[in-house]
């Protein structure tokens, strides 16, 4: 599903150039857990970033779905975004304005979806993440897992190929976490392609294989089933 | 859609209730600013347009070359005008009509008197103004006997009795009969409040006019409606030089032109200067319309300052919606509909505070504005301010919001580009700038009324009254009224003039001569004509020879002058000298008077002679108070009105006071005043919200900055510096640009008078002080709640 070859990013001030991504080369197969570890600094998020069509590699090659993806100016990246990719972050990011109904809505809405339709779906999503009581509620009224299980939810009601989770259970407390990481595993077994950064090696558990990255590149990878 | 972005921008709303109401109240008070002023630019430019004939009325004028390139321009015309005007041209002119100027009468029914304004004129100025009859016909102002009178007068006059048929009194000579009642002519016109029309033949016989007046009396208006087929330049050619033709008389030094003054430009186009029509009113509706455009341009900064701050709170949704899919076109889609419910509802809030100003508005403009909600004009207007506020205020937040990068803000990393950064203070600057340039035309404007104000007029205005002579038998009997004025304990000094002293307007000219004129001078005097003991009344100081006295006879044939009229006789000893005035006869300089402010208090004085008089041109009796207290002056009046009512029982007795008609020579440009003022504090307002939305900004956007900095031991005052230090900067700059501006735009105003001002450096001075005193104020607010913030709270946050 996902070839990444020689995949490179830089940063550049007016001074400094620092290297995120170092000719990074891997494969994700669909329906694969992939966990990608590393420490601070390594590069973890900017390769998200980029597999998740939100940033563009400086040089290599992005194959998704095996479309050459590196090069796609924003509007195409986010045309193929909205329809494949589902996000999980690890501070939640739902918009405080809006209901966890709305928030859920939210990609049904820009990707077109009728609102009948869109109710069908965000309920049984809801349904499924147990939290269908919560519908009319706003983030701030919820607790960390809540938010958390809203922000699954909302990753998975456009039935994404591949979900991006950052960090998913850093904010959570170790129930919720694992209630999220059961959340996921589900997913995953329903067909999901996911790839979750981590620094937790409890979490990586969960995960098919494990990619470990230093400096922009990889290092190991162990592959746990 | 529209209702999802509706809920969403009102939830947005309710959460930051204090940004909402920066941002609105900013908007609210700018708009409504904005409103008041369209409607009094709309009042102004349709003036007169509810008349049915707009599009064919216009006055005959006339401009005069005289010699060494004197040429002026006259709304008057002679009574002989019209006839000729109506016997040759009458296939151009659908009607024509001679009429004296509007002014009050005293109207007596059954002895009862009230003062109505009204005019003698020829029966087409029925037609012209298409009076709209309630009762009788309009036609019936041909019979010598008739008045048309208003609804308004009719009611006052006769209350719930028909009035067709009674007779009626004008100043208590002229009796009348009413044959017709029309309903009140416009408010917003030239002929507003015209509460009757009398036959001009009905005065003209009663004057004598056709004894004594000539084509060189040019006292009347002439107003004509334009036939169907002729059109307003070619007929006005045509007349060009009907008056060159027909007075026989006429000087030949001169020229008199004729041309036809349209409707349109009568109440905004009213002034000539060298046989050019220059302008008028219009300048106002100019300069109160570019304020206008001042404010809404403040106010959308102000909007887009603000959005553009507020952003910075919005940046993790503008990430998290681009990461699920939306794509720019939506989100500029979203903040446009969000902030186009603000300014909905900015704009409704607007009209209804315009409608509950207006009041106050009318009072301070002295005009008669209603909210015009039938007008589809006005709600065109409403929906064009709305849009030009929507697009200015709100497109570049929208476009700025949806620019932000997701994987930058969802790091939290929302920070405007140097760009954008330089865009904003720009926007400061000419906020600051434009309401510098307005506290500058305040200033000017009020520092050029209080100098006229204080201008010494070379006499003592105070403690004066007038009371106009409206009979010859008041004249006649002055000598016996004024001791019996003089015998109340109230009254000190009794006197006669043909003017007001505050008034001297009648000019007299073409026939002077003396020694060592320049034989090319057509030379023009301002004339006060005056009973003895007028110069003591008004305390003027005689600087060379002496003032009248009884004890000179000869004085009958003697003239005062004013320094100014010394100067231009070039007299060097004017003091013996004498001057022709033509069959008047030879009169000799006796005195001169220190110069005297008899006219405008912003204008030159002009040439001037006095003349001592005891005829037929006396028109006021002017009393001096003896003692300035209330029940002297109290008292005064009630002498005055008894000794008035006794030789003139007929005439309604009116006075006014010397230094209530001086006062009310500022009264237009103290309208301009204040309104600049009420309008340059609302500019200075919005400015303020600005910077301080722009100073919260700033310390949103370095709260960890400041929060490092105190741990590391910065003081409160570095952090206030740190912070206000730039907008002192921008609002420097601003008074760079707006201080020569101002003083362009101030000196070209203040070339309107001749009594004027020199724009002095305290002004800039001033100006400066206001705003950055304001600034400081506004920026201090946001610098130092930031300064005494706890750090770790700024450090968390990260």
């Amino acid at each position: 599903m996902i070839q990444i070859k020689e995949l490179e990013k830089y940063y550049k001030t007016e001074e400094v150039q620092t290297i995120a991504l170092n000719k990074l080369s891997f494969e994700v197969k669909e329906g694969e857990f992939v966990a990608i570890m590393g420490p601070s600094g390594c590069g973890k998020s900017t390769l998200l970033n980029i597999l998740g069509l939100l940033d563009d590699p400086d040089g290599g090659s992005f194959k998704f779905n095996g479309e050459e993806v590196a090069g796609y100016n924003e509007r195409k990246r986010a045309q193929l975004r909205k329809h494949n990719v589902g996000f999980v972050f690890q501070s939640f990011n739902l918009i405080d304005e809006l209901t966890v109904f709305e928030n859920v809505e939210l990609p049904l809405i820009y990707t077109g979806v009728k609102p009948a339709e869109r109710k069908k779906r965000v309920e049984e999503v809801l349904e499924k993440m147990q939290i269908m009581h919560r519908r009319n509620h706003f983030p701030q009224q919820l607790s960390g897992g809540q938010q958390q299980r809203v922000a699954v939810a909302r990753a998975v009601v456009n039935n994404p190929k591949l979900i991006l989770a950052d960090e998913p259970t850093g904010n959570l407390d170790s129930v919720n976490g694992n209630e999220v990481m059961d959340l996921l595993i589900d997913l995953n077994e329903a067909g999901t392609t996911i790839i979750m950064v981590t620094h937790s090696e409890h979490d990586a558990k969960y995960s098919h294989r494990i990619i470990r990255m230093l400096d922009g590149q990889k290092v190991t990878e162990n592959i746990l089933v | 859609m529209i209702n999802r972005h509706f809920k969403i921008g009102l939830r947005n709303i309710t959460k930051n209730k204090g940004f909402f109401a920066l941002n609105a109240g900013g908007l609210v008070i700018g708009l409504t600013a904005v409103l008041l002023i369209t409607l009094w630019v709309q009042s102004e430019l349709n003036f007169n347009k509810s008349l049915t004939n707009y599009n064919k009325i216009a006055s005959v004028m006339q401009t005069q070359y005289r010699a060494n390139d004197d040429i002026r321009t006259y709304t008057g015309q002679p009574m002989q005008l019209a006839p000729v005007l109506r016997k040759n041209f009458g296939n151009h002119l659908k009607y024509i009509a001679t009429s004296t100027r509007s002014q009050n009468f005293t109207i007596s029914y059954n002895g009862d008197m009230q003062k109505v304004k009204g005019r003698f004129s020829e029966p087409d100025l029925a037609h012209l103004l298409d009076l709209k009859m309630v009762a009788g016909n309009r036609k019936s102002l041909e019979d010598i006997s008739s008045i048309l009178i208003s609804e308004s007068a009719a009611k006052d006059i006769f209350g719930i009795e028909d009035a067709i048929g009674k007779s009626l009194k004008i100043n208590s000579g002229l009796d009348v009969k009413v044959t017709g009642v029309y309903k009140d002519l416009p408010n917003n016109s030239s002929f507003e409040g015209l509460n009757f029309i009398a036959p001009w033949e009905l005065l003209k016989k009663n004057a004598g006019y056709d004894k004594r007046l000539g084509w060189g009396n040019y006292w009347f208006q002439v107003f004509t409606q334009l036939s169907d087929e002729s059109n307003l330049a070619s007929t006005s050619n045509l007349i060009k030089n009907v008056f060159n033709e027909n007075y026989i008389n006429k000087n030949p030094n001169r020229d008199y032109q004729l041309f036809l003054q349209p409707i349109s430009k009568w109440h905004l186009y009213s002034e000539f200067e060298n046989g050019v029509n220059v302008g008028g009113r219009i300048s106002y509706v100019k300069i109160f319309g570019v304020i206008g455009i001042f404010i809404l341009l403040l106010a959308c900064i102000n909007f887009m300052n603000l959005s553009t701050a507020y952003a910075l709170k919005r940046g993790k949704e503008v990430g998290v919606r681009k990461t699920l899919g939306s794509s720019r076109l939506q989100l500029i889609y979203q903040f446009f509909s969000e902030s186009f419910i603000i300014i909905i509802f900015s704009f409704a809030l607007a009209l209804l505070l315009t409608y509950l100003l207006l009041p106050k508005f009318n009072l301070l403009t002295l005009k008669e504005m209603e909210m015009p909600f039938s007008s589809s004009s006005f709600w065109m207007i409403c929906g064009v301010l709305i849009l030009i506020t929507a697009v200015l205020s709100s497109f570049y937040p929208s476009i700025y919001l949806s620019a932000f990068k997701p994987v930058k803000v969802l790091k939290g990393l929302v920070s405007g580009s140097k760009n954008e950064v330089r865009i904003r203070k720009s926007l400061i600057v000419v906020q600051f700038a434009i309401s510098s340039i307005l506290i500058i035309g305040t200033l000017t404007v009020i520092t050029q009324i209080n100098h006229a104000k204080d201008r010494p007029l070379g006499f003592d205005k105070e403690l004066l009254v007038s009371v106009p002579i409206n009979t010859s038998k008041v004249r006649n009997s002055f000598d016996v009224i004024k001791n019996e004025l003089l015998a109340s304990n109230n009254i000190s000094e009794v006197t006669a003039s043909d003017v007001k002293i505050t008034a001297a307007y009648t000019t007299n000219g073409g026939s002077f001569e003396w020694k060592g004129k320049d034989p090319k001078l057509n030379a023009e005097f301002w004339t006060i004509r005056a009973t003895e003991g007028f110069g003591k009344m008004i305390n003027w100081k005689v600087l060379q020879g002496r003032d009248f006295s009884k004890k000179f006879p000869s004085d009958t044939l003697a003239f005062l002058m004013n320094e100014t009229a010394v100067k231009y006789t070039g007299l060097e000893n004017p003091v013996g000298e004498y001057i022709r005035w033509g069959n008047n006869g030879n009169y000799k300089v006796i005195g001169v008077v220190k110069d005297m402010v008899t006219r405008s208090p912003f204008d030159e004085i002009t040439p001037s002679l006095f003349i001592l008089h005891k005829g037929d041109f006396l028109s006021y009796v002017n009393v001096k108070i003896a003692a300035d207290n209330p029940n002297a002056i109290e008292g005064a009046i009630d002498d005055l009105k008894a000794t008035f009512q006794k030789y003139d029982p007929k005439n309604i007795f009116t006075y006014s006071f010397m230094d209530d008609e001086f006062e009310r020579k500022f009264n237009s440009t103290s309208r301009v005043a204040s309104l600049v003022s009420w309008f340059s504090l609302v500019a200075i307002f919005i400015s303020c919200l600005g910077i301080l939305g722009l100073s919260t900004y700033t310390a949103l956007q370095r709260k960890k900055e400041i929060g490092i900095r105190k741990v590391l031991g910065a003081t409160i005052y570095t952090i206030w510096e740190l912070l206000s230090k730039q907008f002192i900067i921008l609002v420097v700059i601003s008074l760079l640009i707006a201080l020569p501006i101002g003083y362009y735009f101030s000196s070209k105003w203040l070339l309107d008078y001749s009594y004027r001002i020199e724009i002095n450096f305290w002004m800039f001075a001033l100006v400066t002080f206001i705003i950055l005193g304001i600034t400081l104020l506004t920026v201090s607010y946001q610098a130092i709640k930031s300064a005494i913030s706890n750090p770790v709270d700024a450090l968390r946050t990260e």
